[in-house]
């Protein structure tokens, strides 16, 4: 009798197919410092989605008497910052726009980065034309580059978001170039064009679901990286305007006032430590979970 | 050897022309007219047309590159238009500034990280190893400018024991301990990220290393475990650990902007804060490509390095 003839008679039951949302739980469950990661920035999101409501005071409204109070003031936990503003209320609101300011880069980065990455990776004499451009931007420090053209295009928002996103697009389309590349020997994708599926369906429907985790494994792990460029570029002056909350901003203002009201430029700071930090445990369980070499052995630990 | 040294220079030449035209072409990121972006609202037309007429503005894209270029293999990087010098000859005095700091940056880079790693690495999973993956997590964390704030606050305002800015002080200038003097906190902050990088990376190849069996091999013919870790362990974990501290050159020039500017050092970075504050363009396309090119230039040389150190690849 065939050594393999029980399980050839009767077939085990197909593994459930699971949606990368459990093995993202169950990573995060079955590790205490994703665990850990995942509770704090947990709470900070919170904070900065429910900012108007958790915060006890408008963000741009002074106490004139109070300013420079430092930690532990009366109604102001926290202290007030040199225009008497209190300062727990303004690292919630700042919370949000860092947050905002660097989330939003890494998204929108990747959606750029996806389809050119596909591409160049698919094509190869359009490929070569568009990693070449890539290397050109990969010769530029990242810092460096963000802060040049956010320079050029003048201070805002919305213009360190374009900065940002541009910075990124090299080191994404690499990452998808790579994957897809592996990708295009695989074959089913030799199946694909053998049934004369249209090349914009290979790229876009057969090959994109593998490509996207490559791309969303880098994204986690360049995100802390990347609120701290935002917070810097605003830091600098090139990113969110002065009135607004923000981090950096929060942190430059303080500056002037080190020798008597240090508070001021210390607490953002380790707030976007904390939140780096968080992101950073969080990434490594996210890598494991998304990969899908590695994401079984998370399900089945217990 | 040689082949690849001229190889890589070769290739260099096609990236530093890229860099270049980036550099160039970013002007026109600018909202609306340069020139009269520089010289505000009020300017005259004609004030503005002849300083169109002085940054090449009115001529086609293409020859504007190649006049520029042109310029910029004879070291003119244009005119600073709110010093009125030439950007070239500032920036001649800043960059080494910035060589400066960056070399004790690299030095504190290379030493801290090595001998962390080292420890790490020979006290796997004992509580000083654990003790420094934490430390490395919370420095790769921490923001530049944050961590630069928080030094001078520490050991400057606190404990007035490093000085708060600069890199001289103005009545005893000069004197190589008055430099590493001042140059101590901002070589910290500067460096700090790349320390935990390094460590982290170098730790896990030396670890690597250990598991290797040539590892085992020669640890069953009885040589010491003393031996064994420093000279076999390091050795052979060299080249990835020159290869990731090569790596860090980029992250060290971006970093050294915020220090500068934070402790005021009179590099190019803080020259760069002081261009963008006054909208000086030609100075921000002098100070950016400056900086760019010496990074490609020191990739060039830590790739040198690593293939000199790779005994598989000699």
């Amino acid at each position: 009798m065939h050594p393999n003839a029980e399980t050839i008679g009767t077939p085990r039951r197909a593994a459930k197919p699971r949606s990368s949302f459990f093995f993202i739980w169950r990573g995060i469950l079955a590790d205490r410092y994703a665990m850990c990661g995942a509770l704090i920035l947990a709470f900070v999101m919170v904070a900065a989605i429910f900012a108007p409501w958790l915060a006890p005071f408008d963000p741009t409204v002074s106490f004139p008497r109070l300013r420079l109070q430092g930690l532990g003031t009366p109604d102001h936990i926290l202290g007030l910052d040199h225009q008497g503003r209190d300062m727990l209320s303004r690292l919630i609101w700042g919370g949000r726009t860092t947050l905002f300011a660097g989330i939003t880069p890494v998204v929108l980065s990747a959606l750029f980065a996806i389809p050119l990455g596909l591409v160049a990776a698919w094509n190869d004499r359009l490929g070569s034309v568009i990693m070449r451009v890539m290397d050109v931007l990969f010769a530029f420090p990242m810092v460096l580059l963000a802060i040049m053209l956010a320079a050029f295009m003048g201070p805002g928002m919305v213009n360190m978001i374009i900065a940002l996103t541009i910075v990124l697009l090299p080191y994404n389309t690499r990452v998808v170039y790579v994957a897809a590349q592996q990708e295009r020997n695989n074959s089913y994708i030799e199946a694909a064009i053998a049934a004369a599926t249209p090349t914009p369906k290979i790229l876009f429907v057969e090959m994109l679901p593998n490509v996207v985790a490559a791309s969303i494994v880098y994204s986690t792990t360049i995100v802390g990286n990347i609120i701290i460029t935002a917070a810097g570029l605003s830091f600098l002056g090139l990113g969110v305007q002065a009135p607004t909350a923000e981090w950096g901003i929060i942190t430059s203002d303080g500056r002037q006032y080190l020798f008597n009201a240090a508070h001021i430029s210390l607490l953002p700071g380790i707030m976007i430590m904390t939140v780096v930090i968080a992101f950073n445990l969080l990434g490594d369980t996210l890598r494991d979970a998304l990969d899908p070499k590695t994401r079984l052995a998370l399900a089945s630990r217990k | 050897m040689p082949r690849f040294v001229v190889m890589r220079l070769l290739q260099m030449i096609p990236v530093m022309l890229g860099v270049s035209f980036v550099v160039f072409i970013s002007v026109y990121l600018v909202p609306g007219d340069v020139a009269r972006t520089v010289l505000g609202q009020q300017a005259s037309d004609t004030a503005v047309q002849a300083l169109r007429e002085e940054l090449g503005l009115n001529r086609p894209l293409l020859v504007q590159y190649g006049i520029w270029l042109w310029d910029l293999l004879q070291f003119d990087l244009g005119y600073s238009i709110s010093q009125r010098v030439e950007v070239a000859s500032l920036l001649g005095e800043k960059i080494v500034n910035s060589f400066i700091l960056m070399g004790f940056s690299l030095f504190l880079v290379i030493t801290v990280s090595f001998l962390l790693a080292v420890f790490s690495a020979t006290h796997f999973r004992s509580i000083g190893d654990r003790l420094t993956i934490f430390g490395t997590l919370l420095l790769a964390s921490a923001p530049t400018f944050w961590l630069g704030i928080l030094l001078l606050y520490l050991f400057s305002v606190k404990f007035p024991l490093f000085p708060t800015s600069g890199m001289h002080n103005f009545y005893d200038p000069g004197g190589f301990w008055e430099l590493v003097h001042h140059a101590t906190l901002p070589a910290i902050a500067t460096a700090a990220s790349s320390i935990a990088i390094v460590t982290r990376v170098s730790r896990s190849a030396m670890i690597d290393v250990t598991n290797k069996t040539y590892m085992m091999a020669l640890r069953s013919r009885g040589i010491r475990r003393r031996r064994l870790n420093y000279v076999h362990m390091v050795r052979n974990a060299l080249p990835s650990f020159v290869n990731i501290s090569g790596l860090q050159v980029g992250y060290l020039f971006g970093s050294a902007i915020f220090s500068e500017i934070i402790f005021n050092w009179p590099g190019i970075g803080l020259q760069l804060y002081n261009a963008i504050l006054q909208r000086d363009v030609p100075m921000i396309q002098g100070c950016s490509l400056v900086i760019a090119l010496t990074f490609v230039i020191s990739n060039f040389l830590a790739d040198f390095i690593v293939r000199a150190l790779d005994a598989s690849e000699r």
